[in-house]
C-alpha cells in the first residue's frame, strides 16, 4: 500500500525534475532570477524553483480512490508521498547537473542557447556538483514534505493560505502598476514595496498574505451567514445595486489612465483593442459556435481601410506618396463606413463556408485570414496598400483637433469602443437572435426545425463578428499610425481565440478578463515577454484540464445550477400549502385550474 | 381537404428504397398513426415532410401548397411541428429558453430593435414569453414553476419527451408530427401522454400525424391508422382493420408464425 504510494510520489516527482529542467532550459529560471518578489532573495526565479516539487508532492498526496473508496492520506503519509516526489524531483535535477558538469556548458549552449554559466551557477546555486546535488535532494524532500502535508490539510486551512500567497504572487507582479497608482493617489509605497528591489517588502508580503488569506475567510463567512442564495439577493437590491457597482467601476475605468500613467495606458489601450477582437470572436465562436480561424482578416479590413478613407501615406522609394485611392475623410465618418464593409465582407467568408462545420470550418477560415494578409501586401495591391511598407501618418482621430494618439487618451477612444460593443453583445445575447444562435450552437438540424433559419443566422454572426473586430483594427492603425501586413499574421487570431477560450466562451466577463490576462500581464511585465507564447500554451492547457468552462463561465447559468434544489424545495412547499402535491398531481383535466 | 397530402412519394438511400411511392393523406382534425416495424421508413415519411430530406420521387402538399424546395425553417413556418425520436432538446438552454427557440418563426425582431430594445421589441419578448409559458402549461406543473430556469439536461426523460412537445407546440403548428412520442415512459406516464395527444386535438385544433409502437397507445388516440412495411402502405384503415389485417400481422410476426398460426 504505502509501496504504491511511494511510487506515485516518485511519479510525480519525474515529471516535477522534467518541468524543473525544462524551465531551466527554456531560459525562464535565469531570466526571472533578476525579478524580486519578496524583499531581495525571492525572485520569481527562486519560486519557479521551487514551484515543481511543490506541486509535485502536492498532487502527489491528493485523495484518491483505493479499492473503491476514496481515501484522503493523513498528514504524515501525505508528507512521506511528498518527501518522496520533492526528492525525485531534486535528483532529477542533479542528474541534470551531472550531465552539464560532464559534457560542458559551452557544448550543450551550442544547442540549447538558454543554458548558461549564469543558469547552472543559479540552480547549483554557485557549489561544485556534490554539494549542488545534496541541496535540491535534500530541499526537495523538505519541499515536498511541506507540499503533501498541505495537501492533507482541510480545505477550511487550504485556501485561505493559497489565496494568501497568491496575493503575494500578484501584488509581487504588479510592481510597476500598484506603486505609480498608489504614487498617483498620493499615497505613500515604500512600505509595501522597497524602492531598491522594486519587489514587496517583507512586512508588505506579510501584510498582503494577512489581507488575501483575511478577505478569503470574511467573505466565506459572510456568504454563509446570509439568509436566502445569490439569486434571491441580486432580484432584492437588483437594480439600485447595479447601478450603485457600474457607476463605481466606470469613474474606475475613468481615472485609471490618470492614475496609472502613459506606460499603464499604453498597455491598457493595446488590451483594449484585443478586447475588442476578443469580444466579436465571442459573438461568431461563442454565440454562434462557428470556428473561425482566420479572424485577424477582419482586423486586417479595419485598420486598411480606416488608413485609406481617411487619408494615409504609402510608403514609396522616395519619402512618401499618395495611395492610389484614397479619402480624406474625418476618422468618425469613416468608422461606420469601415464598420458596414467589414460586415459585408463578414457575409463574403461566411457565404461559400455555410455548409462547414468544426474542424472543417476552421481549417477555410484559417485559409481566408492568410488571404487576407497577403492580399494587403501584394505588389498587386501596392499602389493602394503599400505592400510590405504598408500605409502611415494614419489620422490621430482628432475630435475638436484633440488627437487620441497620445496614450491615455487613446484609452479613452478604446474604452468607448469596448462598452459599445459589449453593449451590443448583451443586448443581442438576450434577444431572439442570441436565442436562435444559442440553439444552432446547440444543434443545427433541430434549430433548423424549430424554424430557425441557419443560414441567415450564420451570416449575421459572421458579420457582426467582423464588424467589431474591424473596429478593433481601425483602433490599432489609430493607435500605431502605420498600417503593415506583418501586423495581421494568423498570431493574432490565435490569441483572440486564446482570450475567448480562456475566459469562458460566450461570456463577456470572461472576455474582459482573458484580454486583461493574456494582453495585460504580459505587458507589465517586460521579462515575461519572450515568452509569452509559451506561457500562453500553458495556461491553455492547464484551463482545458482543470477547467475548461473558462475562468469565467456564464454565470447566470450556474448560478442556477446551484439555486436548483434550493428552489425546488419552496416550489414543494408552496405546492403543499395550496393542497395540492405536485409530484402526484399528473398533467392530465384533473390538475389543471 | 385534406391538409397534408403525399403523393407517390418516394426516397431511396443507395441501394435503400427507404420509401416507395407512398400515398398519404391527412385530413384537417385527424389523428392519424403510423406503424410498422423497424426500417418501415415511418421516421424518412417525417423527415421528407420537414424538408430534411428532399424526396427523389412524387410531391407533397400542405395546407394547399407543395412544399418541394422548401427548407426545414420555412416548413415550420407554414405551421409543420415535429418531435423526434431520440430527444433532441438545446441541453444547456433552460426549459423555457428552449420552449421560446419554438417562438421563433412567429415573430420579428431584427438586429436594430434587438440592440436598441424598442417598445415593439420588448413587447414581443413578453409576448414569446408568454407563449412559451402557455406552450410548458400545457403539461400541467410538470415544466412550470422553477423548473422553467432549469437547464434542460437535467429533466427526466419523460419531462424532455414533453419538453419537446411543448417546443413544438410553441412554434404554433397546423399539424404536428410526433415521433414514437411515448418510447421509453412507463405505463403511467404513457396513458397520461395518450389523453394528452387528444386534448392538443380537441383543445387546440391540431392536426396530428404520429408514430408509435405501442399499441394501446396507437388504439387510443388515432382516427386512422396506416401501416408502412419496406417503405410501402401495406393497410389503412381505424385501428380495428389494420391490427387484424394479415399483411400487417406478417409484417410483424413473419409469414411463418402466420401460417403456423
Amino acid at each position: 500500500m504505502s509501496g504504491a504510494r511511494l511510487r506515485e510520489g516518485a511519479r510525480a516527482g519525474l515529471i516535477g525534475g522534467a518541468v524543473f529542467v525544462f524551465l531551466g532550459m527554456v531560459g525562464m529560471i535565469a531570466n526571472f532570477a533578476g525579478l524580486s518578489l519578496v524583499g531581495s532573495q525571492v525572485t520569481l526565479g527562486l519560486v519557479l524553483m521551487l514551484l515543481p516539487a511543490l506541486i509535485a508532492a502536492a498532487t502527489a498526496a491528493r485523495p484518491r480512490v483505493e479499492a473503491g473508496e476514496v481515501r484522503r492520506l493523513p498528514t504524515p503519509a501525505a508528507a512521506a508521498t511528498g518527501i518522496a516526489a520533492g526528492a525525485v524531483t531534486g535528483a532529477v535535477v542533479a542528474a541534470a547537473l551531472l550531465v552539464v558538469e560532464v559534457v560542458t556548458v559551452e557544448r550543450i549552449r551550442s544547442v540549447f542557447v538558454s543554458v548558461s554559466p549564469t543558469l547552472v551557477g543559479i540552480v547549483a546555486f554557485h557549489r561544485t556538483w556534490a554539494v549542488a546535488a545534496a541541496i535540491h535532494v535534500a530541499g526537495g524532500a523538505v519541499l515536498g514534505a511541506a507540499g503533501g502535508a498541505y495537501r492533507s490539510l482541510a480545505p477550511d486551512v487550504r485556501r485561505p493560505v493559497a489565496v494568501g500567497l497568491g496575493t503575494v504572487l500578484v501584488l509581487g507582479l504588479l510592481q510597476r502598476l500598484v506603486p505609480t497608482i498608489l504614487f498617483e493617489l498620493g499615497l505613500r509605497s515604500d512600505w509595501l514595496y522597497s524602492r531598491t528591489t522594486l519587489g514587496l517588502t517583507w512586512p508588505g508580503a506579510g501584510l498582503a498574505f494577512a489581507a488575501g488569506a483575511g478577505g478569503w475567510v470574511i467573505w466565506r463567512r459572510r456568504r454563509r451567514w446570509q439568509p436566502g442564495g445569490p439569486l434571491e439577493r441580486l432580484a432584492e437590491g437588483e437594480r439600485a445595486t447595479r447601478i450603485a457597482l457600474g457607476a463605481v467601476v466606470l469613474v474606475g475605468l475613468l481615472a485609471l489612465p490618470l492614475l496609472a500613467g502613459s506606460v499603464i495606458s499604453e498597455i491598457l489601450g493595446l488590451v483594449a483593442v484585443f478586447l475588442l477582437l476578443g469580444l466579436g470572436l465571442n459573438v461568431v465562436v461563442g454565440y454562434a459556435g462557428l470556428l473561425d480561424l482566420g479572424y485577424v482578416a477582419f482586423f486586417a479590413v479595419g485598420a486598411y481601410f480606416t488608413a485609406l478613407l481617411t487619408g494615409a501615406d504609402i510608403v514609396a522609394v522616395l519619402g512618401t506618396a499618395e495611395p492610389a485611392f484614397s479619402l480624406h475623410l474625418s476618422f468618425y465618418a469613416a468608422l461606420p463606413i469601415v464598420i458596414l464593409l467589414a460586415a459585408g465582407i463578414g457575409i463574403l467568408i461566411g457565404a461559400p463556408v455555410l455548409r462547414l462545420r468544426g474542424d472543417y470550418l476552421a481549417i477555410v477560415t484559417l485559409g481566408f485570414g492568410e488571404i487576407a494578409r497577403i492580399v494587403f501586401a501584394s505588389e498587386w495591391l501596392q499602389p493602394v496598400a503599400g505592400g510590405a511598407q504598408g500605409l502611415r501618418a494614419v489620422t490621430p482621430a482628432p475630435i475638436l483637433g484633440i488627437g487620441f494618439r497620445q496614450p491615455q487618451r487613446f484609452y479613452y477612444l478604446a474604452l468607448a469602443a469596448c462598452l459599445l460593443a459589449i453593449f451590443v453583445s448583451r443586448r443581442l445575447a438576450d434577444s431572439r437572435i442570441g436565442r436562435a444562435w444559442t440553439a444552432m450552437r446547440e444543434d443545427e438540424q433541430v434549430a433548423e426545425a424549430m424554424g430557425i433559419s441557419t443560414v441567415k443566422y450564420k451570416l449575421l454572426a459572421f458579420a457582426i463578428g467582423g464588424a467589431v473586430g474591424s473596429l478593433g483594427g481601425a483602433l490599432f492603425a489609430v493607435k500605431l499610425s502605420t498600417v503593415q501586413p506583418d501586423s495581421f499574421t494568423i498570431l493574432v487570431s490565435i490569441v483572440a481565440l486564446a482570450i475567448v477560450i480562456l475566459g469562458g466562451m460566450g461570456s463577456i466577463p470572461g472576455v474582459v478578463v482573458g484580454a486583461l490576462v493574456l494582453m495585460g500581464l504580459p505587458g507589465l511585465l517586460a521579462q515575461f515577454e519572450e515568452f509569452r507564447l509559451l506561457i500562453y500554451g500553458a495556461v491553455l492547457i492547464a484551463v482545458m484540464i482543470l477547467r475548461p468552462q473558462g475562468l469565467i463561465p456564464n454565470v447566470r447559468r450556474m448560478r442556477e445550477l446551484k439555486e436548483e434544489e434550493r428552489l425546488q424545495d419552496a416550489w414543494l412547499r408552496a405546492g403543499e400549502q395550496a393542497g395540492e402535491e405536485p409530484e402526484v398531481a399528473v398533467a392530465g383535466e384533473e390538475a389543471r385550474p | 381537404m385534406a391538409l397534408l397530402e403525399c403523393r407517390d412519394v418516394t426516397k431511396a438511400f443507395g441501394g435503400l428504397a427507404a420509401l416507395q411511392g407512398l400515398d398519404l393523406d391527412v385530413q384537417v382534425g385527424e389523428i392519424v398513426s403510423v406503424i410498422g416495424p423497424n426500417g418501415a421508413g415511418k421516421t424518412t415519411l417525417f423527415n421528407v415532410i420537414t424538408g430534411i430530406y428532399e424526396p427523389d420521387d412524387g410531391r407533397i402538399r400542405f395546407d394547399g401548397q407543395g412544399l418541394a424546395g422548401l427548407k426545414p425553417n420555412q416548413i415550420t413556418k407554414l405551421g409543420i411541428a415535429r418531435t423526434f425520436q431520440t430527444v433532441h432538446l438545446f441541453a444547456n438552454m433552460t426549459v423555457l429558453e428552449n420552449a421560446m427557440v419554438g417562438q421563433h418563426c412567429r415573430t420579428r425582431a431584427g438586429l436594430v430593435s434587438s440592440v436598441l430594445r424598442l417598445p415593439s421589441q420588448r413587447a414581443e419578448e413578453e409576448r414569446v414569453r408568454e407563449r412559451a409559458r402557455q406552450a410548458l402549461a400545457f403539461f400541467g406543473p410538470r415544466l412550470t414553476g422553477y423548473r422553467e430556469d432549469q437547464p434542460a439536461s437535467v429533466l427526466s426523460y419523460a419531462n424532455r419527451r414533453r419538453l419537446e412537445i411543448a417546443r413544438a407546440l410553441a412554434t404554433e403548428p397546423k399539424l404536428l408530427l410526433l415521433d414514437e412520442p411515448t418510447a421509453g415512459m412507463n405505463p403511467v406516464e404513457t396513458q397520461e401522454l395518450t389523453r394528452l395527444i387528444g386534448r392538443m386535438r380537441d383543445e387546440l385544433g391540431l392536426t396530428i400525424l404520429v408514430i408509435e409502437h405501442d399499441m394501446r397507445v396507437v388504439k387510443g388516440v388515432s382516427d386512422r391508422v396506416v401501416a408502412l412495411d419496406y417503405g410501402r402502405k401495406i393497410a389503412e384503415g381505424t385501428y380495428e382493420q389494420v391490427a387484424h389485417d394479415e399483411r400487417v400481422i406478417e409484417a410483424y410476426l413473419g409469414r411463418r408464425a402466420v401460417e403456423s398460426a
